[in-house]
């Protein structure tokens, strides 16, 4: 079993070895397709630093990223909640309607979207950025499959000890479903963190640019120096590397086991 | 059910008023996907019945949906997207599977790394990724280098330069950055069930064959019908793949429907109306098969 | 319970902003107040959706970014999009720079935008009637400017009058942004094709650079063969999947892939033939070696797996990221077609112009600002070249000193004037409005013939794609 997961482990982190290479070499030994350490990251970093806002794209993507991921978190969840937990005829209809929305490719409804969104001067904005995309379907619908083993009694037990529904979502249903906000947390803040056409459409200004759009500029031009791009891709990867990383106990030794 | 009336009619009220509640839990989510999907979608459809170049739009009829089937890009497009469905997605869930009900093995060691290299490659940028598959499966790349010195090829074979083995270079690229991504789903969904489970299927002597399939598969199953239709649905809208590691060729071999849609939208004259009518395409294949997809593994007991 | 009614009230009151907003669609707000009042609505909207966190630092972000959407109000500020740091960013700044010198109040606000989003920004942009929300000036491929001035011509704003003098560009550079016998763009840099040869390669095998200036596709094959038997590099690397070699042999005798009335013209067009066939026995013989991407052409580059190659003039800056390659380089002009009516030894690939859109409120100052500096200013293309090797299309410039200094990478020869005065040979190319559904369609027969088809069978079905494509 160890080595077909060292096999796999192996063959997943070679382009990050492969960036990481690539990031201390000059642009022409990338091209070259050298594969050893270079000498030049810290020439990449100042040329990163100096041509291309890093920072504040760096600054913008977690602002949007987290902002999203709470928004998305809260709404999402209380949805499938709703749905599951006070499943009837309805509400099962209304669900199917719902899982439509992601049905239709974005460039379909982006022009539209992006009407709506200059009209309502929400254009260069982060509430512009986090909006459409805070309810998601399929976040949802992981809530509501997660809700599904969220045992019946103890909801009863709780209505009998006198707590309201909302009670009951906010301090029994959060933390026993712990390991599927984790999960869940992981692959918003990631989406969020990628999300590139929806920005690159109605983010107008410099100031509002974010990490995905940067490494975009680097790749534009004529000529692109692949040490400094890539260093910008891994500086643009690390944040979901991170995340996951922190997260991945929580959703993968979750404590559901405890609470039964 | 023969109590007295006053505690009879009480409950129906509590139940009037949690069936209350639970319209309540799920409006702020609705309102949303009803003003930032469907609002949209409805002018996208009213669109889709429209023609004309760039702004210039007039009423066409169902002109759009007609001229679609005579379109012989867009013919190639729904196959080759629906070859990736077919192959990618099955081996893609099979494998995230594997690896997730090896990752929840609670006696191996290392595990936050192993799981966490297993998820790098989608939280790997687009944009280093396709350079890397593109230099690996170059004439002079990696992959060519190794068959040359185990003697299997003679010269190097271009891979990305024939239809058929573009389309597999595609399909692993695919497999390679998903599968970490739907193993999140999994482990997630693993922990709900108990792993004294498991225990006990050990000591009655099942093998891990058998607890998989016996154990795992089934108690997973909403979970793999949400990885199933996400997946479907993110392969039929299949973009970044077409677009950056192929271009779409050799002559179109690889070119899927979202990238053809894109084309039409921003690089060519846009023509929106008929983007928009090719995008209803794509909703309603995407519906009909989430909709097999429930019907099959959504059983309710 | 409380985060449900704000959730609630959120929803509610982003619903009724976007009503609002939807209805009051022809009312563009240019008053900035209203702007920024909207966006704080919508943000104390958010912050009660448990966001708390830097919730303050925000409210006053996007009030600010209320502002500056419309910045372009400011009378002395230009507004430009264009999109590389060391090229023309850099240029745009130092024209603003050269600007402000004899204008103090002028300001200039460059906003780094790559050209698939300039394209994607304004087609949103003009599809969803929000003209307002491009900038002053902008940068447009030259491909693709007949394709986006037909198609939203309520974007653009006609320079024919704006007092730039057209005629000291080159003809075949300006031609691409004349629509209609009117001008809609000041050129900019340089697309003119050069062809690159490794001397050292070419001795090896017995030829001087000379050999290869103003000849023959025919004899650039014959040769070809014989540097490929002696060193074993092929002389030519493309990308499978594009067509920008048939496109630059096409324009380089005159053809276009369009009639004048703007059909397709492929069936029958003997020259577009000749180029494919051509192409095709470079492709056989293993002078061009085929790759499947631009970072693997690149790659043939650095590496030295080729011996040369032909592209527009900015191909050079690739090469020369190569320095421990320097001094084995020589630059000549592209070889022609033989038997084709009008071969020349020059051509075009890529390149662009400025454009100035119709939201442009001062279009005084925009004209003004073009004029004096891109469409009239020798020095402003002195000062960029050396740092940026931005080449000028404006002819004034190649006569100057700075274009006529050695170039040591290229063996000591004056590379940029040489280059200026190819600017001035090129035929122009009748882009037409479908031009990259066209490329498309013939990159697609090629890689066919390529792979064994018949030329004109492919020409047959391309042209039909790309009526196909054509019938709105």
């Amino acid at each position: 079993m160890y080595v077909v997961l060292i096999i796999v482990s192996l063959i997943s982190v070679f382009p990050l070895y492969w960036m990481l290479i690539a990031a201390t070499n000059k642009s022409v030994d990338v091209t070259r397709g050298k594969l050893l350490p270079g000498t030049a990251f810290m020439d990449n970093w100042k040329a990163l630093f100096a041509n291309s806002p890093v920072q504040e794209a760096m600054i913008n993507s977690f602002k949007y990223a987290i902002l999203l991921t709470i928004c998305a978190l809260v709404i999402c969840s209380l949805a499938g909640y709703g749905f599951e937990i006070y499943y009837d005829k309805g509400k099962d209809a209304v669900f199917s309607i719902l899982l439509m929305a992601m049905m239709v490719p974005f460039v379909a409804t982006m022009i539209p979207l992006f009407r709506m969104f200059s009209d309502a001067k929400l254009l260069d904005t982060t509430l512009g950025f986090i909006l459409p995309t805070i309810s998601t379907p399929m976040i949802i619908m992981m809530f509501r499959q997660s809700a599904r083993s969220f045992p019946h009694d103890i909801i009863e037990a709780a209505r009998i000890d006198g707590l309201n529904e909302f009670q009951i979502f906010f301090r029994m249903f959060i933390p026993t479903m712990r390991s599927t906000y984790a999960a869940a947390m992981t692959i918003t803040f990631m989406n969020a963190w990628n999300n590139y056409l929806w920005p690159k459409v109605i983010m107008l200004q410099d100031t509002s640019i974010t990490m995905p759009m940067l490494v975009a500029n680097l790749t534009e031009g004529y000529v692109t120096d692949y040490g400094v791009l890539m260093l910008a891709v891994l500086l643009c990867s690390l944040p979901t590397i991170i995340v996951f990383f922190v997260l991945q106990k929580s959703f993968a030794e979750g404590i559901t086991g405890a609470v039964k | 059910m023969s109590q007295a009336s006053e505690p009879k009619k009480k409950k129906m009220s509590l139940s009037k008023r949690q069936n209350l509640t639970g319209w309540a839990f799920l409006t702020p989510a609705t309102l949303m996907i009803a003003v930032m999907s469907f609002w949209p979608m409805i002018q996208a459809f009213i669109l889709s019945f429209q023609k004309g170049k760039g702004n210039n739009l007039r009423f066409a009829g169902i002109d759009n949906y007609v001229r679609m089937f005579g379109d012989k890009v867009f013919m190639t497009s729904l196959w080759n997207t629906f070859f990736y469905l077919i192959i990618q997605v099955p081996i893609m869930l099979i494998l995230a599977l594997i690896l997730a009900q090896m990752l929840n093995n609670k006696s191996l060691r290392c595990k936050g790394l192993f799981r966490t290299a297993i998820f790098l490659p989608c939280a790997t940028s687009l944009v280093s990724y396709a350079i890397i598959f593109r230099s690996l499966f170059g004439v002079d790349g990696f992959i060519n280098s190794i068959l040359i010195k185990f003697g299997i090829l003679n010269t190097g074979y271009n891979f990305l330069g024939n239809a058929g083995s573009a389309k597999a270079v595609i399909i692993i690229a695919l497999i390679w950055r998903w599968t970490g991504y739907n193993m999140v789903f999994y482990l997630s969904g693993l922990q709900n069930i108990e792993y004294s489970v498991y225990e006990a299927a050990k000591i009655d002597g099942a093998n891990p064959l058998q607890t998989f399939f016996k154990i795992t598969v089934p108690l997973l199953k909403p979970t793999i019908l949400l990885t199933a239709i996400m997946s479907t649905n993110g392969t039929l809208q299949l973009f970044d793949e077409s677009l950056n590691l192929t271009k779409g060729g050799p002559s179109n071999a690889t070119i899927t429907m979202s990238h053809y849609i894109y084309n039409v939208s921003f690089k060519y004259v846009p023509n929106f109306g008929y983007a928009a009518a090719m995008s209803f395409l794509i909703f309603i294949l995407v519906a009909i098969l989430a909709f097999i997809q429930m019907k099959v593994g959504d059983k309710r007991d | 319970m409380k985060k449900k009614l704000l959730g609630v009230l959120l929803c509610v009151a982003m619903s009724a902003s976007m009503l609002a907003g939807c209805g009051g669609g022809n009312n563009k707000a240019d008053n900035k107040q209203e702007a920024g009042d909207d966006a704080n609505a919508g943000d104390d909207a958010n912050a009660g959706d448990d966001a708390n966190a830097g919730d303050d630092a925000n409210a006053g972000d996007d009030a600010n970014a209320g502002d500056d959407a419309n910045a372009g109000g400011d009378e002395n500020t230009l507004n430009v999009w264009c999109w590389d740091p060391k090229f023309n960013i850099y240029a745009m700044e130092e024209a603003g720079k050269m600007y402000q010198k004899d204008h103090p109040d002028f300001n200039l606000n460059v906003v780094e935008t790559p050209w698939d989003d300039i394209q994607k920004k304004l087609t949103t942009a003009a599809t969803g009637g929000a003209l307002d929300t491009l900038p002053d000036i902008m940068l447009v491929q030259d491909n693709a400017f007949q394709k986006n001035v037909i198609s939203f011509p309520e974007a653009f704003t006609d320079l024919t009058s704006s007092g730039v003098d057209f005629s000291q560009f080159g003809e075949a550079k300006t031609a691409y942004s004349v629509v209609d016998g009117k001008n809609y763009g000041v050129p900019f840099d340089n697309g003119a094709v050069v062809a690159c040869y490794r001397t050292d390669f070419l001795e090896e095998a017995g030829f001087k650079v000379e050999d290869f200036t103003d000849i023959t596709w025919d004899d650039y094959l014959e040769k070809g063969k014989v540097v490929l038997e002696k060193t074993g590099k092929p002389l030519l690397s493309c990308q499978s999947t594009e067509s920008d070699v048939i496109m630059m042999m096409l324009q380089s005798c005159g053809a276009s892939l369009f009639d004048e009335e703007g059909k397709p013209n492929m069936v029958g067009n003997e020259s577009l033939k000749k180029v494919m066939e051509t192409y095709q026995q470079l492709v056989e013989t293993g002078v061009c070696k085929l790759v499947n991407s631009w970072d693997e052409y690149v790659q043939t580059l650095t590496t030295e797996t080729v011996a040369g190659t032909v592209n527009g003039c900015w191909i050079m800056a690739s090469i020369q990221s190569a320095d421990d390659q320097s001094g084995k380089w020589a630059l000549t002009n592209m070889p022609k077609l033989v038997g084709v009516e009008g071969a020349t030894n020059y051509s075009n690939n890529g390149g662009s112009s400025w454009a100035v859109t119709s939201n442009c409120k001062n279009t005084e100052l925009a004209f003004d600002f073009l004029k004096t500096t891109f469409a009239g200013s020798i020095e402003l293309y002195e000062n960029i070249l050396p740092s940026s090797g931005a080449l000028a299309t404006y002819l004034p410039a190649g006569d100057s000193d700075v274009y006529g200094e050695p170039s040591e990478f290229y063996g000591g020869d004056a590379v940029f004037k040489k280059i200026t005065e190819y600017a001035g040979q090129i035929p122009s190319n009748n882009t037409g409005v479908y031009y990259y559904e066209a490329r498309d369609a013939i990159a697609t027969a090629i890689q066919n013939v390529v792979g064994g088809s018949d030329i004109d069978t492919e020409l047959e079905i391309a042209q039909s794609t790309v009526e196909g494509l054509m019938e709105q």
